[in-house]
């Protein structure tokens, strides 16, 4: 049996009032994409510096392809990939030259490969560094993991600051990775990110792992907040709607509903098929409101 | 008001540190008067003669003094000359920070989006330093009085109090003057541009004691009008119309700066020149430096290295020739001799070089190991070693070369200053132990080092405050030196400062006691800062 890509065994940084990261057993198959899921402050950036070997545990252990991440956080490093969850400052040193300085570390930075990333991404690597966008230091974050192939990719949600086509590039390139044999571990506060590129997804709340779903249990945990506007003196499907699957919270003024939908859209859009709609509106709700929702039945697993 | 107080919150340590150098600087100074001037009138009056003679030598830097055979006279020439230079370059520093430093960390941005207006924004950080100046400047009129008094005499409240405002006035217009400079030019060339502008303006005041030339151009530098005011003297006074000058500049620059503010982008100079367009690049860096462990860190900071190589060995060939300028006629005053008898000890020139050269460099290299220490910290703090710790490198390996590194340029540095101080004093007819100077250039190394791992020691633990302790412990370990012959302290506590380790490699040969002590402090160093890097958490 192939061991683990990553391995936690009651994994803790405990950094005191409560906060830090408690008693993480994890398991993460080799190149399985796996979606670390949390609001900010859950513990997800604490539990990728563990796994990093840059902060050390409290108390467990944490293991990538079975070797220590704190004694032998070196060997690791030459099978990880890593986009920190905030891009450092390198000054006025240009694009190419930090590939040049980081990935001289690494013996060298694969020329080509590096060439073919920062032209994906539209990067231009003659610029300084403090000349760069936030999106741009992000780019540049994603070619210096992947510039060497790892094994591993580790990273601390690689999305922020980047535009929708980039993002869109990204996940292309999360895929072709995966299918060359890495295994990725992401980490995200966006529900609908971790859905779309990952296999299975580790919850993460107030420091503890609630739960791993597969992506048959995020859809079910998924919903979203509609908002439906029919022409003004039309017929509003009011009871087709509220007696439509998953849909929740019916609440109608005048010629606008506002609801609720668990799962698929299928049965919403089937009630208001013959009413005439001029504006619907759907807003995926924030990772607390998704975890209220999600404990709403049973409060008390919900984790303190 | 609330942008004002966030101003001076963002200047508290500077604000701390230099009301603590002034209050040092000037108590030291008052105190240490009595300490070196005698106590009758015919010891004051030789004391005062002997100061003049050695002040003509330094006309380049401070001007003459006038009754240096009194406290106030002694201080006002000793103290407040440095002091002028001393908050000019604080002046410099927190302008151009508030500027354009704070501009490139987004503090500016946002308190911008915060509804204050650019105009407010100049107003509230120039307000600041106003207030801050003025503390730091009380700060040392407090000193005169305490060290006057401990001498037994007194001095006007009113005199120190008019010391203070034209320090004051001088830095605000420092400080209005660096922040003009900085709308002008980028980010990155403000601090340069702008210190380059203020040492001009020193220069042409201090170099017109000596090129007449100069002389019509003097009412364009602030240094000028500074020196008019000498209250501390007896019978001196502050200049009301030369200070008053001062205020002017400093709220005409402000105003200039406001409205420069006001029409350039922030991030951008107000005038720059259109960069040519020029297809992407998407090409790694091919020099090899980047992969070679300590070239590489060596590399990119080249032009830091030139700079400061450059600058040091330049130094070292003035101070050869002020040697010759300062020895020769003093050679010819005997009372001289007892001023001097407390720092110089053997042959003479060997000797002045060593205390005015070494004296200096050594401060020097100290400082340049603070700023070493200051990129480790920054290092930390920025996610810069985060980064580099997601590569397959120890921690081990990380201070070992940041001390390598350090190590090599101090040697490049030392290296180039002493073969300048050779060449120079050959030139000069100084006759100089070739083996002596190349130990005394070489020992610099193993002092630079000494506060390299106590920095990157302190870097391990405290890295938000290690640049300030760091400063401290240079700052009381040069002052342990420079004073204790003066207040006869104790010889424990003369050893131990790394000063002192460092010995007279130039008149009396390698100590080696010290020697082998700054390299077990050295290697103790390297140790204990890898087994704390071992440890630490990293960006937690």
């Amino acid at each position: 049996m192939a061991v683990a890509a990553i391995h936690t065994a009651r994994l803790s940084k405990d950094y005191g009032l409560g906060r830090g990261l408690f008693e993480l057993d994890l398991q993460v198959s080799q190149q399985e994409v796996f979606g670390f899921l949390g609001p900010n402050g859950a513990g997800k950036s604490t539990t990728i510096r563990l796994l990093m070997g840059l902060v050390r545990p409290t108390a467990g252990s944490a293991h990538i392809f079975g070797l220590d991440c704190i004694r032998d956080y070196v060997e690791v490093k030459k099978k990880v990939g890593y986009v920190p969850g905030e891009m450092p400052q390198f000054g006025s040193l240009r694009g190419s030259e930090v590939v040049a300085y980081l990935g001289g570390m690494r013996g060298g930075a694969d020329v080509r490969l590096v060439r073919g990333l920062a032209e994906r991404f539209n990067l231009d690597l003659s610029r300084r560094y403090r000349e760069y966008s936030s999106g741009n230091k992000q780019k540049l974050g994603i070619v210096l993991a992947f510039m060497h192939r790892p094994q591993l990719l580790i990273l601390d949600e690689p999305t922020s600051g980047l535009d929708p086509l980039i993002q869109q590039e990204f996940y292309a390139l999360l895929n072709e990775t995966r299918e060359g044999g890495a295994t990725i571990f992401l980490s995200s506060h966006i529900l609908s990110e971790v859905e779309r590129a990952c296999d299975r997804v580790g919850i993460v709340r107030a420091g503890r792992l609630v739960r791993i779903a597969d992506l048959d249990e995020l859809h079910r945990i998924r919903f979203h907040h509609v908002e439906i506007e029919f022409a003004t003196g039309a017929r509003v499907p009011l009871d087709a709607i509220k007696a439509a699957a998953g849909v929740e919270d019916v609440v109608a003024e005048d010629h606008r509903v506002a609801c609720t939908v668990k799962g698929s859209f299928e049965p919403l859009l089937h009630a208001i098929r013959d009413a005439k709609v001029t504006n619907l509106v759907s807003h995926e709700p924030s990772l607390e409101e998704i975890f209220l929702e999600y404990y709403r039945d049973a409060p008390r697993a919900l984790p303190s | 008001m609330v942008a004002s107080l966030f101003a001076l919150r963002l200047g508290r340590w500077g604000i701390a540190g230099f009301g603590g150098i002034s209050f040092l600087i000037t108590l030291l100074n008052a105190a240490g008067f009595y300490q070196v001037a005698g106590h009758t009138p015919a010891e004051r009056q030789a004391f005062a003669r002997s100061i003049d003679v050695l002040a003509a030598n330094f006309s380049v830097i401070v001007p003459p003094p006038i009754r240096a055979d009194t406290v106030g006279g002694y201080v006002q020439f000793r103290a407040y000359g440095a002091l002028a230079i001393a908050f000019a370059i604080w002046a410099l520093a927190s302008a151009s920070g508030a500027a354009r430093g704070d501009e490139e960390r987004g503090i500016v941005q946002a308190v911008l989006a915060a509804g204050t207006s650019r105009l407010g924004l100049i107003a509230s950080r120039a307000g600041a330093f106003v207030i801050g100046a003025t503390i730091a400047a009380l700060a040392g009129s407090a000193g005169v009085l305490v060290g006057v008094a401990s001498g037994g005499e007194s001095i006007s409240a009113a005199a120190a109090l008019e010391a203070a405002l034209a320090l004051v006035a001088l830095a605000v217009c420092c400080y209005s003057l660096t922040l003009v400079i900085c709308q002008l030019t980028s980010a990155r060339g403000a601090t340069p541009v702008a210190g380059a502008v203020l040492l001009a303006l020193f220069l042409i005041n201090s170099l017109s004691r000596t090129f007449d030339w100069l002389i019509p151009w003097r009412p364009l530098t602030p240094f000028h009008y500074f020196e008019q005011s000498s209250p501390l003297v007896p019978d001196g006074s502050l200049d009301v119309r030369a200070t008053l000058v001062l205020v002017a500049m400093a709220i005409a620059a402000s105003a200039l700066a406001a409205i420069a503010f006001r029409y350039r982008d922030v991030g951008s100079p107000l005038l720059s020149l259109p960069t040519p367009s020029r297809p992407a690049s998407y090409e790694v860096a091919r020099s090899l430096a980047w992969r070679i462990p300590v070239v590489r860190e060596l590399y990119e900071q080249r032009i830091a290295i030139l700079v400061w190589t450059v600058g040091l060995a330049t130094l070292g060939a003035i101070f050869v020739v002020l040697t010759k300028a300062i020895v020769d006629p003093l050679l010819t005053i005997p009372g001289l001799a007892r001023y001097f008898s407390a720092f110089i000890h053997g042959d003479v020139y060997p000797s002045f070089l060593g205390f005015i050269w070494l004296g200096f460099t050594q401060l020097l290299m100290a400082g340049f190991a603070v700023t070493q220490v200051a990129r480790w910290s920054a290092q930390d703090s920025d996610g810069r070693l985060e980064q580099v710790l997601s590569s397959p490198v120890s921690r081990a390996g990380v201070v070992i070369e940041r001390v390598v590194v350090l190590a090599v340029e101090a040697l490049i540095i030392a290296a180039v200053s002493g073969f300048a101080v050779w060449t120079e004093a050959h030139y000069q007819s100084i006759d100089l132990d070739r083996g002596r100077l190349a130990a005394a250039a070489l020992l610099l190394v193993p002092f630079t080092l000494v506060f390299g791992v106590i920095g990157a020691l302190l870097a391990s633990r405290i890295p938000r405050a290690t640049v300030g302790v760091l400063g401290i412990l240079v700052f009381a370990s040069y002052l342990t030196t420079q004073l204790a012959p003066i207040f006869r302290l104790p010889t424990w506590v003369q050893d131990a400062s790394a000063f002192k380790l460092y010995g007279q490699p130039l008149t009396a040969g390698v100590d080696q006691t010290g020697l082998v002590i700054m390299i077990v402090i050295v290697m103790a160093g390297v140790v204990a800062s890898t087994l704390v890097m071992e440890r630490r958490d990293i960006g937690a």
